[in-house]
């Protein structure tokens, strides 16, 4: 018994030595199969269960369902979106209630939370917690104010408590101790962006255009936020989508870029100083500090245009079906060459590069 | 007196080929009355086929179940109980109609009927006819038409028949259903009542998870009636009313999600009145139907989504026939105004008028057909001309050889027309040409049927991303893919008796190839085999029979990806009854019946499995 612990513990400081001496001099081992590459989120639909595709940095590797391979399970419908820490990604299926973790790199399932989400949309990671905005309950015309945000344990996997908020909490980032939620509207439609202190949870409410939706920080600070506007039919009638850039220190808006009536951007890239979006299945691009928009687009991608990101030069776009596979398609952006073509997750909207 | 037996004799050899030989006999001593003249006169070449009384009553538990297991239909069900639809020869679940003692009964929301939210034991028969009838039964009749009718018949004496059925089930099921028939010689009435309740929680096999949420209960009245009113003139009426609340239950992996409750309420209303005298037939019909659904994204909040429709029917046919030729001409004039709304659309009123002409002729003793013309005016689009031909061979050596060809469409739906900011008003009907040829044998104890089809449809309205040019992303129905479908389908009956001992066995086996002409790949949700049999035996009191389904592999990708299929499955079920009373006018039955007999873990939708092994006692009793 003795020296079986004695052999251990030297075991375990000999791997601890040779794991601090690697650093230096040899490459590090690889995490799992699906590091070094995009993660591509699909919904799903009536066609097929939301998955998580992988495609690898060099592009020589695709492999789709890669959930239902290593757990042999299927995650459901409708996938929304994915967040990480350090070495675990958090899958959040809005028609199943469920936050799945995994580990980032062999996507092995770690948990399953279902219980304190309704309708969760994304989550936000600050330190060993998870911040998922809900919709609660609603249909399509009507909507119910008890939207929240559950509050997850990540050691645990627990929920720890849920923060009321304003109707339609849909993106969530964490920026300086305070979370930004943008409320598009879930069933309906909203206006609002809410700065959430996390010392005490009290929360501050700044309004905006209509359905507000993507958010990011930029390197200066500033909260940028894209309105996409309620269209002619709803029930609200037409109202201008926008690009708003708001102070943090303030809560007060900085700037707004209006769109023309009737033009309802739904996606929005911040990189490298520049910030993406798409009109009418087009993609424009403009320097984060411009204060006019463009009239021409940089891209008329093929297909039906659901999800976008901008790396390194090359931009990530979504042709996605709702009835089959989906195609990424990828772009050199100073050539505006089409580089290469995946078929990836069925109802394929998100992409992150992993 | 003689023109309705010339009928009902008519609509023995028509299509007596799939009905019970049971039903046979009673339908010779009695004259029968239909409501819809048109299945029985102008089906000629067509393969239809009958559920009868026997039939609906081993399969109680859905109309899904009961044509899963006894006719080719393909049904696709959102978990038992659940949203159901049906479909004939790999065409879609709106290009399938249901005929309502000859009223099309389809959904002007969303194009389709539900197969889950009709009582079917309250009808009289069910007749399934394959192949496209536009021409009769208008929008949706494509791949074929599926016939609730009552039956009203006058007899010599006066007779009061009883009919009480109930059963107790696994997942605390109850059913009950009453029916009444009065009849002398000029008055002829049926009702009924039926109630349907089941909690419906069954065990998803191989998880720790239940049916959540997939309660319902239902309840039908329905009340038919005739009336000799001279000779030669009849008055017909005809009700239905359903009520039924149903939850939709939750799928794998999180089923506890599930929250959502719907309702529906129809309401029918027909009264026919005729006038038959030898040569000089006339028919004239009012209708009244409505329907409404209700739909609870959250059974706990009050607020809904629903759909509403109103349809008032005025409809004047005249036929004439010529002894001498053995033909007859019968024109059908219908005039339908419909009102549909939802809480998504505003009201709109949908007018159309449809003028059909029949030609029908028995060439002589063997050969008999149908020639059909319709041209409907409609105020939202243009129909496109139809018509059919339906040719029929009989008895040459017990052979006999069947043929049709038709012309058949489905109209846009309110949804397809009208949904903000979504609709298309440009759209157009789909339309497709089919033909058929079919042959057969048909002694006292054998009946075989073998049709070969193929549907060439174009225009299919399909919900594309960015279908219209000037609404890019946004998602639009346009008349966009040209689908081929091509195959067999077979039937088989047999039935012998000796001694005291009755076998019967039926079968039905369809292959259907049904391709997008633009990917040449098998359309989602078409399986290329089904296959359907069931055997009963009967022994004095006793009776046992074993039903059982083959449901082959379908791809719910366009691509057909591998990845992405419900695999083929198998399921059977089993019962034995047992006549405790078996007098002249009071027979006493109980049986019981074991659904998934084996056991069978198996999905129909994605994620969803079906019922794993369960009990049903059941007690008839006719008096």
């Amino acid at each position: 018994m003795k020296t079986n612990k004695l052999i251990s513990k030297v075991f375990i400081l000999s791997v601890l030595f040779l794991a601090s001496c690697s650093d230096d001099d040899s490459p590090q081992l690889p995490k799992g199969d699906y590091e070094n590459g995009l993660l591509i989120s699909g919904e799903g639909s009536g066609a097929g269960t939301g998955s998580v595709s992988f495609v690898s940095n060099d592009l020589t590797t695709t492999e789709n369902l890669i959930y239902k391979k290593v757990n042999t399970t299927e995650l459901g419908i409708y996938l929304q979106s994915m967040a990480f820490d350090d070495d675990r990604a958090f899958i959040i299926v809005d028609n199943a209630n469920s936050v799945t973790v995994v580990d980032r790199y062999t996507f092995e399932e770690k948990a399953t939370i279902t219980s304190g989400l309704e309708v969760p949309r994304y989550m936000a990671v600050v330190g060993n917690k998870g911040y998922v905005t809900n919709w609660g309950k609603g249909d399509y015309t009507t909507d119910i104010d008890d939207d929240f945000i559950t509050v997850i344990n990540l050691d645990t996997y627990t929920v720890e408590e849920k923060i009321d908020v304003a109707i339609g909490p849909e993106r969530i980032i964490e920026n300086n101790g305070k979370l930004y939620v943008s409320h598009k509207g879930a069933f309906s439609t909203n206006n609002v962006v809410s700065v959430i202190d996390l010392s005490d949870n009290s929360i501050e409410e700044i309004t905006v255009g209509y359905k507000p939706d993507e958010i990011f920080v930029n390197d200066q600070g500033e909260l940028i936020v894209l309105c996409g506007g309620n269209e002619s039919w709803t029930a609200n009638g037409e109202t201008e989508a926008s690009i708003r850039k708001i102070d943090v220190s303030t809560n007060l808006e900085i700037s707004s870029l209006t769109f023309a009536t009737g033009e309802h951007p739904s996606l929005l890239v911040l990189d490298n100083g520049a910030l993406y979006y798409d009109i009418n299945n087009e993609v424009y691009m403009i320097d984060e500090n411009a204060t006019a928009l463009p009239s021409t687009s940089i891209f008329e991608p093929q297909g039906y245009l659901y999800g976008m990101e901008v790396k390194d030069g090359k931009a990530y776009l979504l042709d996605s079906s709702f009835s089959d596979l989906s195609e990424l398609n990828i772009y050199d952006l100073t050539t505006k060459d089409k580089l290469d073509t995946k078929s990836v997750a069925l109802g394929a909207s998100k992409i992150y590069f992993n | 007196m003689k023109q309705t037996l010339i009928a009902s004799v008519l609509y023995i050899t028509c299509f007596s080929c799939f009905t019970q030989n049971d039903s046979l006999v009673n339908r010779l001593e009695e004259v029968v009355i239909q409501a819809d003249k048109k299945l029985s006169k102008h089906s000629v070449g067509y393969k239809v086929s009958t559920l009868s009384d026997s039939v609906i009553v081993r399969n109680t538990e859905s109309f899904t179940s009961l044509l899963r297991f006894n006719s080719p239909l393909y049904l696709k069900e959102y978990g038992a109980g659940g949203t159901s639809s049906a479909s004939f020869r790999g065409t879609s679940a709106s290009n399938t109609a249901v005929i309502w003692n000859g009223i099309n009964i389809n959904s002007i929301n969303n194009g389709e009927a539900g197969f889950n939210s009709f009582t079917v034991s309250l009808f009289d028969n069910i007749d399934i006819r394959s192949g496209g009838g536009s021409l009769e039964y208008g929008s949706g009749a494509v791949g074929g038409t599926i016939h609730l009718n009552d039956n009203l018949q006058f007899t010599n004496t006066e007779q009061i028949k009883n009919q009480f059925v109930s059963s107790v089930g696994s997942f605390e099921t109850y059913r009950g259903v009453y029916k009444f028939k009065l009849s002398n010689s000029k008055l002829a009435i049926n009702a009924g009542v039926s109630y349907n309740q089941s909690e419906n929680d069954y065990k998803f096999l191989n998880t720790d998870f239940k049916n959540t949420n997939g309660a319902y209960e239902n309840y039908g009245f329905n009340v038919s009636a005739a009336y000799s009113l001279t000779k030669f003139s009849k008055l017909k009426f005809y009700g239905a009313n359903y009520f039924g609340k149903r939850f939709f239950s939750g799928e794998l992996p999180n089923p506890l999600t599930a929250n959502e409750k719907y309702q529906d309420f129809s309401h029918r209303n027909l009264l026919i009145y005729t006038h038959e005298k030898s040569r000089l037939n006339h028919e004239a019909k009012l209708a009244f139907l409505t329907q409404e659904y209700r739909y609870f994204e959250d059974r706990t909040i009050s607020t809904f989504n629903f759909g509403k429709s109103k349809r008032y029917l005025a409809n004047y046919n005249v036929s004439y026939s010529f002894p001498k030729l053995k033909a007859s001409i019968t024109s059908y004039s219908e005039y339908e105004s419909a009102f549909g709304k939802t809480d998504q659309i505003a009201e709109r009123n949908r007018k159309q008028f449809s003028q059909s002409l029949i030609y029908n002729q028995k060439v002589n003793s063997f050969v008999s057909f149908d020639a059909k013309l319709r041209k409907d005016f409609n105020s939202d689009y243009d129909v496109p001309f139809t018509y059919a031909l339906g040719v029929k061979v009989k008895r040459i050596r017990n052979l006999f050889f069947r043929a049709n060809g038709s012309k058949n469409y489905r109209v846009p739906t309110y949804n397809d027309l009208f949904w903000p900011g979504q609709g298309n008003l440009d759209l157009i009907p789909e339309t497709a040409l089919q033909g058929e040829f079919g042959f057969g044998y048909k002694n006292n104890q054998i009946l075989i049927d073998i049709g070969i089809f193929y549907i060439a449809a174009k225009d299919k309205i399909v919900w594309t991303p960015g279908g219209d040019p000037d609404r890019p992303s946004v998602w639009v129905p346009i008349n966009l893919s040209e689908v081929n479908n091509k195959g067999l389908e077979m039937s088989l009956s047999f039935n012998k008796t000796f001694n005291k001992h009755t076998v019967t066995f039926n079968a039905n086996y369809s292959y259907t190839v049904a391709t997008n002409k633009a990917t040449d790949k098998q359309l989602i949700f078409v399986p290329k085999h089904l296959l359907n049999s069931s055997l009963g035996y009967t022994y004095k009191r006793f009776s046992f029979f074993y039903q059982q389904l083959f449901n082959g592999k379908v791809y719910t990708t366009e691509s057909n990806s591998n990845d992405f299929v419900i695999p083929y499955y198998f399921v059977a079920n089993t019962g034995l009854d047992y006549k405790l009373l078996n007098l002249q006018n009071k027979q006493l039955t109980i049986g019981l019946k074991i659904n998934n007999v084996f056991n069978k873990y198996y999905v129909v939708r994605p994620r969803r499995p079906m019922p794993n092994r369960n009990f049903n006692f059941n007690i008839n009793y006719k008096f």
